[in-house]
């Protein structure tokens, strides 16, 4: 379905230019009004895509009208399919939210600035770049044509970039920049792959909007002796994004010393992008060199699960357990992705909203415990707080719930796909295949069963520590926010079909 | 929809409502705890209706099913043959006679709420798991199960000393052996997780091979997939993968340590989830996976005699595992202290029992018999340890203790409870003509059968270690003088008996297994021959009947009095207990004595190995690999030597280029400089006098050139 008027790109657009005017409008409406503002401009493409993804189901790819033309660039257009729904709904649900949140928790953080004696740019630049990254987000994901794509991924990497550097924990200014540095150098490595497609094919399109089918095998446009260097560049590019092992270690400065709100997008939202963007983009330009690539990538993303988890249980700093956990949870994403079966690809995607649900749940979790626990986060001095704070160590639970896939969270849907992609696999191979597989996922899984289940321990659980004396539950403008996402978690978990249902249907048209 | 499949979708979703009622009335204190715990009352019925419609005719099946993720080929459905009818129907009445002992046991705990919550989301999963028609359901009702039993492990997550399990204090090997809350419903989850991923890796190898995740499909095509895996050599590791759940749920060697530390949960979810229902999901799950692998069995004989082989080899090595469990946690037995403790070693070891039945089940020749041997000591277990676990649960609420030292001499205060307990105990024993007997005999009968001979004996020894610590059991709560506690709180008169609504579950359920003994040899063939009158890919068994073999009584029954006899000389008279003392001062015998109280150093080797091993990883890896290596690599090396580079560029851009330029040259300019200015003097002559110079050189040159 093709919709009358590009809604879709209208809705994207106008919270990235409102969000401009939000620092004039600072004085005018004070933080709140701004809090408020910014939180009905995200809703707007959270609301559409909702509504779109509800009303009309995405058995039918969703697209707007092509709004903009050039020859040799290709046509930009907006697409909701099963393929960007997970995402796109997951991205509006946990931006909208955090917004909310961010508005109680900004306070706190200005408050400790003002206590530091720093002035960083206030409430309304706050929100400008939030929104600005958020909505951008949503535009990576709903994109179709590379240059596109890669638009609205700069766009959603500089607000993110400025938000680190202004509102940051620890060295924010150096981290900012790391930050800053790593993502560009992913970009930028995609970006050569993606200008060596565009300029042989003659188009930078890798959906047709117009006939609403993907632009399978594009890839071959593309001399025979650069083909493998393409893929090998956009798959690299991704991979720095995904953070997968090996290029995984700005990760856990980002995404640990960003103002939490922020690491509440990062982690859910930001990074898991680059998955989605394997299968819509990679695997659909070049599949024959993608698929002959998995048999690299499965064992690369085992072994950044295991990894992940490993460096997660060495964390004492909650936060930055967290980041670890995302760099496991990434190879989850990577495992579906590269199993190349409709299971396993369609588990990726849900896998996607599941880790967005529990990592926005974690995250904002660990964001309570800093308000409330005076910037508190170790996981050390923790301990015992589940009887002051019933609700926060519900939340967090099903947050944990979520990323190891425990019913009844959407998490569970997920690592059964994934699974299901991983042994289907199996069949046709050797019993040591077989058995180093087995092995593999007992003790990836096994890990990220035990620090989930351990942090809740330590933080959670036990006896009173000298900071669960003095701790208190937080207010709504926290937990909120917070028991909306964990609802619609649950509630996807008894509605997957949504999500599942067209991913299979069309994964297995796209996948042959 | 019709009567029968209203009946057995309200026997597993009023339990889930009553879930949601008990977080949603939380408020109500009391009123919510009855709300509960009737939910579970009307489940209960449901299902005693379903059973009926089940045993009586309509082909013995009751069947339904609605999309849920159609997708994926996902219903919720249920497929309630008599085996699940049977099974939903113990377990639904365990649920709710345990629920009513909760109403008293827990009514002055906090965490009701919680309790509630958790206690009835269990049941829903629970009768979810045994109804379920397809892999995906059954596996979500044993993630939900495990959910519950993490929850409750850790009920008392505040984990005070009086709620631990283990000797505070105490280390085997440099490991602590005490377990708060907290850490045992870590380990429960973390362990029962493993063999999970086992079991869903087998899900999906069947679905990718069968296409569907109907079990009643998958055991159709049984021939086709196994002959498939067969062919390939997966067979026999698809099955060992595929029964990991199994294992780990049912506490079998090498996942049973986390049923120990589960006794720090509540008692009544040490009756429930971790005696009578929870635990047995991996003996329902043979139960309703061995016949389907004995008919792949049967298609492969001749086809594919390798295939039949390697389902031969899954089934002698249940059969060792169960045997191996049953003698092994037996052991462990003998020495705890802890009254609890003593219930929860016997229950993996009697799990072991019925593992062992099950895997000889398809080693046998009439795999029914098999079968129904392990169905019945999965019914006279569940009741009789049921009520085991609720009588300790009274007894140590009496005494405010949970060791048997503190114990004793309560057979006069606590009467009914005795009653209760002994039966129970002997029946646990396996002393005719109780429940226990009848059932443990035909355990051993099939172990005989298999042919696996090694079993067999485990089989045999187990049931005289059993009697043993059976004995020890009622004689240390309810005889055996001497405990301070008791004799204190005698003093005081605070000894009672327990409060109605806790004895009434546990006296009911000892009247059960007494009657069940003795009316056995009538009623049994008849309840077993109902059983398996339509069970999935199971032939129903020709003659079910209730029979004795007289050369396995004369093996069994001397070692069963034996152990009795033994244990009443060791604790009812003067010269056992000098021999007791004797024991715990002679080193090599108090050596064993440690080594079985320290569970075969098996946690402690878990601890050191697996946990302490991944710990160094962990650590070791983060800080030698991630920071330094990787970390070190990136934001160190590569910036240094960038920063090297450019310093090396920039000396070379000052040392070479700068100074070539702008020094080297310069100075090269500035000495032509300096030399012409020396002859810059100022003075016209010498210019002009150099003027014509360069002229005559010029014209000199031009000369050269030209000639």
């Amino acid at each position: 379905m093709v919709l009358e008027q590009p809604y879709m790109f209208y809705a994207v657009l106008i919270p990235i230019l409102g969000s401009l005017i939000l620092p004039l409008l600072e004085d005018a409406l004070g933080g709140k009004g701004i809090a408020a503002l910014a939180t009905m401009l995200l809703a707007i493409p959270a609301a559409l895509t909702a509504h779109l993804a509800l009303a009309a189901g995405v058995d039918e790819p969703i697209a707007d009208p092509v709004f903009f033309q050039a020859d040799s660039i290709g046509s930009f257009s907006m697409l909701l399919d099963s393929l960007s729904a997970p995402l796109a709904i997951s991205i509006g649900l946990v931006t909208t939210l955090i917004s909310v949140y961010s508005w109680r928790y900004m306070q706190h953080r200005f408050e400790e600035f003002e206590a530091e004696g720093e002035t960083p740019p206030g409430w309304g630049v706050y929100y400008m770049l939030f929104v600005m990254f958020a909505a951008a987000m949503m535009g990576t994901v709903l994109s179709t044509n590379l240059v596109e794509f890669y638009l609205f991924l700069e766009v959603s990497l500089l607000p993110s970039f400025l938000l680190i550097a202004f509102y940051g924990y620890g060295n924010r200014e150096k981290i900012a920049l790391l930050y800053l540095i790593w993502t560009h150098v992913g970009a930028l490595v995609f970006l050569v792959g993606a200008l060596i497609v565009g300029l042989h094919a003659g188009t930078f399109d890798y959906y047709d909007p117009a006939a609403l089918t993907p632009m399978m095998g594009l890839g071959q446009l593309v001399p025979t002796s650069l083909r493998m260097l393409t893929v090998v560049a956009l798959c690299i590019g991704l991979f720095v994004k995904l953070a997968i092992f090996g290029v995984h270690i700005w990760l856990p400065y980002a995404h640990a010393e960003a103002p939490t709100p922020v690491s509440a997008l990062l982690s859910p939202n930001l990074i898991g992008i680059a998955a989605y963007a394997l299968v819509r983009i990679v695997y659909v330009l070049f599949p024959f060199e993608f698929a002959s690539l998995t048999p690299y990538t499965l064992p690369l993303a085992l072994f950044t699960i295991i990894y992940g988890g490993l460096m997660a249980l060495a964390q004492d700093d909650f936060k930055r357990l967290l980041a670890y956990s995302s760099v496991s949870q990434m190879g989850y994403l990577l495992a579906g992705v590269s199993t190349l079966t409709a299971a396993g690809v369609a588990g990726a995607m849900v896998h996607y909203a599941a880790h967005a649900v529990g990592k926005a749940l974690l995250f904002a979790t660990a964001g309570v415990l800093i308000a409330q626990l005076h910037g508190l986060r170790s996981i050390s001095k923790m301990g015992g707080l589940a009887p002051k704070m019933p609700i926060t160590a519900s939340l967090a639970l099903i947050g944990f719930m979520h990323i190891t896939g425990i019913p009844p969270s959407l998490g569970l849907w997920s690592e059964i796909l994934i699974v299901m992609g991983i042994s289907s696999t199996t069949t046709g191979r050797s019993t040591l295949y077989f058995v180093a597989l087995l092995a593999a996922l007992l003790i990836g899984i096994g890990l990220s069963t035990a620090y989930a289940f351990l942090t809740m321990k330590r933080i959670f659980f036990g006896q009173p520590s000298e900071a669960a004396e003095k701790a208190k539950e937080a207010g709504m403008g926290l937990l909120g926010p917070m028991m909306v996402i964990a609802a619609v978690g649950i509630a996807l978990f008894i509605w997957p079909r949504l999500l599942i249902d067209p991913l299979l249907a069309s994964l297995r048209i796209l996948l042959g | 929809m019709e009567f029968a499949q209203t009946t057995a979708v309200v026997a597993w979703a009023l339990p889930y409502l009553g879930a949601l009622l008990s977080l949603a009335l939380s408020k109500l204190g009391r009123v919510r705890d009855y709300i509960a715990a009737s939910t579970l009352g009307l489940s209960a019925i449901s299902a005693t209706l379903l059973a009926r419609e089940v045993f009586s005719g309509h082909g013995g099946l009751v069947t339904w099913s609605v999309d849920w993720v159609p997708g994926m080929g996902v219903s919720l459905g249920v497929y309630v043959d008599t085996l699940s009818g049977a099974m939903a129907l113990i377990i639904a009445w365990l649920c709710f006679l345990i629920g009513v002992y909760s109403l008293e046991y827990m009514a002055h705990d906090p965490g009701r709420t919680r309790y509630w919550f958790f206690f009835d989301f269990f049941v829903g999963s629970m009768l979810l798991l045994v109804m379920a028609d397809n892999l995906l359901i059954m596996f979500l009702g044993w993630e939900g199960t495990g959910l519950a039993s993490y929850a409750l492990i850790g009920h008392w997550y505040t984990d005070e000393q009086g709620r631990w399990v283990g000797d505070p204090g105490r280390t085997a090997l440099g490991v602590p052996m005490w377990f708060p809350p907290s850490h045992s419903g870590l380990r429960a989850l973390t362990f029962t997780r493993l063999g999970d991923v086992g079991f869903l890796l087998g899900i999906g190898v069947l679905y990718s091979l069968t296409g569907t995740f109907s079990i009643p499909e998958i055991a159709h095509s049984s021939g086709t997939w196994a002959a498939w895996l067969a062919a390939r050599g997966l067979l026999l590791p698809f099955l060992l993968a595929f029964s990991l759940g199994a294992m780990a749920k049912s506490a079998q060697f090498p996942f049973h340590e986390w049923l120990v530390t589960a006794m720090t949960g509540p008692t009544s979810v040490s009756a429930l989830i971790h005696a009578a229902t929870m635990v047995k999901a991996g003996v329902y799950f043979l139960l309703r996976f061995a016949p389907i692998f004995k008919l792949a069995e049967h298609q492969l004989m001749h086809t594919l005699p390798a295939g039949a082989e390697a389902i031969h080899a899954y089934f002698t090595f249940i059969t060792l595992i169960g045997a191996f469990t049953a003698f092994f946690m037996a052991t462990q037995a003998l020495v705890a202290r802890e009254l609890k403790l003593i219930l929860a070693f016997s229950t993996a070891s009697q799990l072991g029992y019925m593992f062992m039945a099950l895997g000889s089940a398809g080693l046998m020749e009439e795999l029914a018999n098999g079968i129904l041997a392990g169905f019945s000591h999965f019914m006279s277990h569940a009741i009789f340890k049921a009520a085991l676990f609720l009588g300790a649960g009274a007894i140590i609420h009496a005494v405010h203790s949970k060791y048997v030292d503190d114990m004793g001499g309560l057979a006069g205060h606590m009467r009914y409870t005795f009653a209760a307990m002994l039966v129970t105990a002997l029946s646990l024993a396996g002393v005719p003509p109780l429940m226990g007997f009848w059932s443990k005999d035909s355990v051993v009968e099939a172990a005989y059968e298999s042919g696996v001979g090694l079993a067999f004996a485990l089989g045999v020894v187990t049931a005289g270690l059993t009697a043993f610590y059976s004995t020890r059991l009622v004689l240390r709560t309810f005889f055996y003088e001497g405990s301070e506690n008791v004799r204190h709180l005698e003093a005081e008169h605070r000894l009672h008996e327990a409060h109605p609504l806790m004895l009434a579950p546990y006296f009911l359920l000892a009247v059960a297994t007494l009657l069940l003994g003795l009316t056995w040899p009538a009623v049994g063939p008849e309840i077993l021959s109902k059983v398996a009158s339509n069970v999935l890919a199971l032939e129903e068994a020709p003659h079910v009947e209730v029979h004795l073999n007289p050369f396995l009584l004369g093996v069994s029954l001397p070692l069963v009095f034996g152990g009795i006899g033994i244990g009443w000389f060791a604790y009812q008279t003067s010269s056992g207990r000098r021999l007791l003392v004797a024991i715990r001062q002679s080193e090599p015998l108090s050596a064993i004595q440690d080594f079985l109280y320290d569970r075969w150093y098996i946690n402690s080797i878990y601890y050191r190995v697996i946990v302490g091993g991944f710990a160094w990883l962990s650590r070791n890896g983060f800080r030698w690999f991630d920071s330094l290596v990787i970390d070190g690599f990136y934001h160190r090396l590569l910036p240094q030597s960038t920063w090297e580079a450019s310093a090396i560029g920039w000396r070379f851009e000052k040392g070479v280029v700068d100074r070539g330029y702008h020094e080297r040259l310069v100075s090269a300019v500035l000495g032509v400089g300096r030399t012409l200015r020396r002859s810059q003097t100022g003075l016209i002559n010498h210019y002009l006098l150099m003027f014509f110079a360069g002229l005559a050189a010029l014209i000199l040159a031009f000369l050269v050139w030209v000639v």
